[in-house]
């Protein structure tokens, strides 16, 4: 699987890192605006991510912003359903107004810091990202 | 710092709204359970509760949540489609609160920081039995089985943040050899090891990357930490490690107050001014309830040893809202302030600066007038604030009477009266144990069998009333059963026993006083001990319970015919209208509530028995008598020789229906008075029950009249 992972913190970057490379190929981008480009690049490339990670409190243009972009390019490329990108919001910020604004904008899992990695675990298996 | 973002933590939330669901479905419930099937509405409600915590323990990923709450949803589903014949009511009662409780029961866990680890497979499969059982029926009465109630999968999750347990502040010191090189660099070492274990951190000094010359105030004054995480304390040590150099390292807790506030010189003034802003800033944080719009989190550059600063201004004014829920914590230092508030009024308004002769005070007058109002109207809205009603305590108790009632096979109702009497949330914090403990025993102990209460000629069904009122500045809480009632010959000789009356036959004691003696700890005259009550704990941590917020339990009964036992509890605990009093050179308040009257003292009222007590006649009436000079042992006035003079004033005051006479040698006024505790470090004194600060700064001791009434009459 591909995996596109935007994280601004240096540590939780590298933890996710080493998580996530057991299951695919996995990008790394340090703000909101690489991340969107490397959306963008993939997509134009015909090998779109299957994942994408979100950190929420990131320089240049936030997670909430990244998120919006991406699923407008996703309308804007025709692509529907369950064949949108499965999104993961990683942020300390866990509030209620912000995880319900996150699911309205379209976001799959919003997943609070630090990550539970049982529970990280069992949702990429329940979205069928790994086995 | 993050704590600006987390008052209302997804987690929180969702653990409130289905803590809320799961009690008004128990409060429909058991309003129901006497009837013989669900109406509609209340199939609708809980139909939708569970559907609700079905789908949010769905996207939080509580999975036996959401079975167990899918498959009591699934009952709801085929009753409310196919309203079957056969349902038995009071099963399905318990059922669903059998479902509240398992779900209740995970929701604690999930509060207090652990797993929901509860196995639902037991539960699922008596519903699943239920269901069942149902389902024929709705077949056996030819019907169709209503299309199957599908539950699709959320298609977002929320996944909270690991290690939900409490927080704790820290703070930790990191000293350095003299001889050391670059511990600035040595320090940040232990920082970025710190980074992965903390929630927050801060540092001093803060420039130890950027600044070279950090070193050497690092090995002068040490490098400290303020840390913030869910790890213990030698978890932390572990994580700053052994580098070379260090000296020691020290790791205490400390408050999340001192987390706050920083590094700051510790220099009182700006600490508080610092703390005030603090205050402000949340406040205005909690009118502001917008939607998050993107672009609010964009990171603006971080300074070091800091938390992350973002773009977004957070004082913008937002919509109005007619309710906020308030942290108790600023409730009761709102409360404590005020209390300052009148001490610092009474200073300023009888200034001795205002005591010159000559002075022309007209328009001070008016002004203190006005700011004796205002300050007035604030207690009054604060203690209205304070006020919530009893409902909920109420409603609890409904519950408690439907589970042991049906445990011991008895049939009783229960009759709620003044239910929405208002209380300030202090005492109902401190009443629902106790009534709790009221409520078990007259179930157990008080009702009867229903075999018995037919023998008896009663009504096999036992009722129980529960009812709440406010009258003369005191709340009365009172449990009134109808059942068998206390026997006081039995109660007199286990006190006998228990070696509580000495050798004083039972005609010495009012039927009031035989009662009292169950509050006595490990007193029970019940034979057998039950789940429920019986094991002679109970009743004397119920009025210690009571005596906490000063009030007090009366217990009256009629063998056969059932007990009712009051909780009296003052309403008001902060703030109470004294009169002020000088004996010898120490003042006096006495609540002006219990004062009766006052009789200018002499000697020919004054009868002495032999043994040394003292009485007063008044008009005909015996009273006792004490002098609080000789009962403080303070140094007797000038004016009255040996105590025994004429020039002072006797107090009648009057408690519960007891009278007692003390006499004073000076009444100063009556004032405001800001009930403060006695400090601990005083050793408790009977007849004492606070102390307050006067205008002119002096300290007077607050009297207790039932101290000082139980005090007389034990000599």
């Amino acid at each position: 699987m591909k995996i596109l992972l935007a994280e601004d913190d240096f540590a939780s970057r590298k933890f996710m890192v080493n998580y996530l490379e057991k299951y695919g190929e996995c990008d790394i981008t340090v703000d909101g605006e690489e991340a969107v480009d490397a959306f963008i690049m993939a997509l134009e490339d015909g090998e779109p991510y299957d994942l994408v990670c979100l950190d929420v409190m990131m320089p240049v243009i936030d997670g909430y912003q990244a998120l919006k972009a991406i699923r407008d390019i996703e309308k804007d490329h025709g692509i529907a359903g369950d064949d949108r990108v499965k999104i993961i919001m990683t942020t300390a910020l866990n509030e209620e107004r912000n995880v319900k604004k996150a699911f309205e904008m379209g976001c799959t899992v919003y997943c609070g810091k630090p990550i539970d990695v049982e529970k990280f675990q069992m949702i990429l298996k329940k979205l069928e990202l790994i086995k | 710092m993050a704590e600006d973002f987390n008052m209302e933590n997804m987690l929180d939330i969702f653990l409130y709204e289905s803590s809320q669901l799961l009690e008004s479905l128990e409060n429909t419930v058991l309003e129901k359970k006497d009837e013989d099937c669900f109406d509609e509405p209340a199939i609708d409600e809980i139909f939708r509760a569970m559907h609700t915590i079905k789908g949010s323990s769905a996207i939080m990923m509580y999975e036996n949540i959401t079975k167990v709450s899918h498959k009591l949803e699934d009952i709801f589903y085929y009753i409310r489609e196919s309203h079957p014949d056969n349902v038995p009511h009071l099963e399905l009662v318990e059922h669903v609160l059998d479902v509240s409780d398992f779900i209740t029961g995970e929701l604690d866990k999930i509060r207090d920081g652990g797993d929901p680890d509860g196995d639902e497979s037991g539960i699922v499969e008596e519903l699943d039995e239920f269901l069942t059982q149902i389902k024929s029926g709705i077949e056996k009465a030819g019907e169709e089985l209503p299309p199957e109630n599908k539950y699709e999968e959320p298609s977002q999750f929320y996944i909270a943040p690991a290690g939900g347990g409490s927080v704790k502040y820290y703070k930790a010191s990191i000293y350095f050899r003299e001889d050391t090189e670059m511990s600035n660099i040595r320090a940040y070492t232990s920082v970025y090891a710190l980074k992965e274990i903390v929630d927050d951190m801060e540092y001093m000094p803060d420039d130890i990357i950027s600044n070279e010359n950090s070193a050497d105030t690092i090995i002068e004054d040490g490098f400290h930490m303020l840390i913030k995480c869910k790890h213990s304390r030698e978890e932390i040590i572990d994580a700053i490690g052994d580098t070379s150099g260090m000296e020691r390292v020290e790791v205490n807790e400390c408050s999340q107050k001192e987390f706050e506030m920083g590094f700051h010189e510790p220099d009182q003034e700006p600490i508080v001014i610092e703390l005030d802003d603090k205050e402000k800033e949340k406040k205005e944080e909690k009118k502001i309830k917008t939607e998050p719009v993107p672009g609010d989190y964009v990171v603006k550059g971080k300074e070091t040893g800091k938390g992350k600063k973002l773009a977004k201004n957070q004082s913008k004014s937002g919509p109005k809202q007619s309710y906020i829920s308030v942290n108790i914590e600023k409730m009761d230092s709102l409360m404590d302030m005020i209390g300052e508030l009148v001490i610092a009024e009474a200073v300023v308004l009888q200034n001795p600066d205002l005591k010159v002769p000559g002075l022309d005070l007209t328009n001070f007058q008016k002004a203190a007038s006005q700011l004796s109002k205002i300050t007035t109207e604030l207690q009054d809205v604060i203690m209205s604030m304070r006020m919530m009603p009893l409902t909920n305590t109420f409603q609890k108790m409904n519950r408690i009477v439907f589970d042991v009632s049906r445990k011991l096979g008895k049939d009783i109702g229960l009759d709620v009266i003044g239910e929405n009497t208002e209380v300030d949330k202090n005492i109902i914090e401190h009443i629902s144990d106790p009534l709790m403990h009221l409520i078990r025993n007259s179930v157990d102990h008080g009702i009867e069998s229903k075999e018995e209460r037919i023998a008896a000629g009663k009504n096999p069904r036992g009722k129980i009333t529960l009812q709440a009122k406010n009258e003369g500045g005191k709340v009365y809480v009172i449990v009134k059963d109808d059942g068998k009632g206390l026997n006081k010959h039995v109660i007199y000789e286990k006190a006998k026993k228990n070696g509580l009356v000495g050798d004083r036959p039972i005609t010495d004691f009012t039927d009031k006083e035989i009662y009292q003696f169950i509050t006595y700890p490990g007193f029970s005259t019940k034979e057998q001990v039950t789940e429920y009550s019986g094991r002679g704990v109970g009743m004397d941590v119920v009025v210690k319970n009571i005596q906490a917020i000063g009030g007090k339990l009366e217990i009256d009964s009629i063998e056969g015919a059932g007990s009712e036992m009051t909780l009296k509890i003052p309403l008001t605990l902060a703030i109470i209208n004294g009169i002020v009093m000088l004996v010898g050179n120490s003042t006096f308040v006495i609540e002006t509530n219990a004062i009766k009257e006052f009789v200018r003292f002499s000697k020919e009222m004054l009868v002495r028995e032999p043994g040394g007590e003292e009485y007063m006649m008044l008009r005909g009436e015996c009273y006792p008598f004490i002098r609080l000079n000789q009962r403080f042992h303070l140094a007797p006035p000038e004016t009255a020789e040996g105590g025994d003079g004429e020039e002072g004033i006797v107090v009648v005051l009057e408690h519960e229906d007891e009278f007692i006479c003390v006499y004073i040698d000076e009444l100063i006024g009556e004032q405001e008075i800001v009930v403060k505790p006695i400090p601990s470090y005083i050793k408790k004194v009977q007849g004492l029950s606070g102390c307050t600060q006067l205008g002119d700064g002096s300290i007077a001791l607050i009297l207790d009249i039932a101290g000082l009434i139980s005090g007389n009459e034990r000599r």
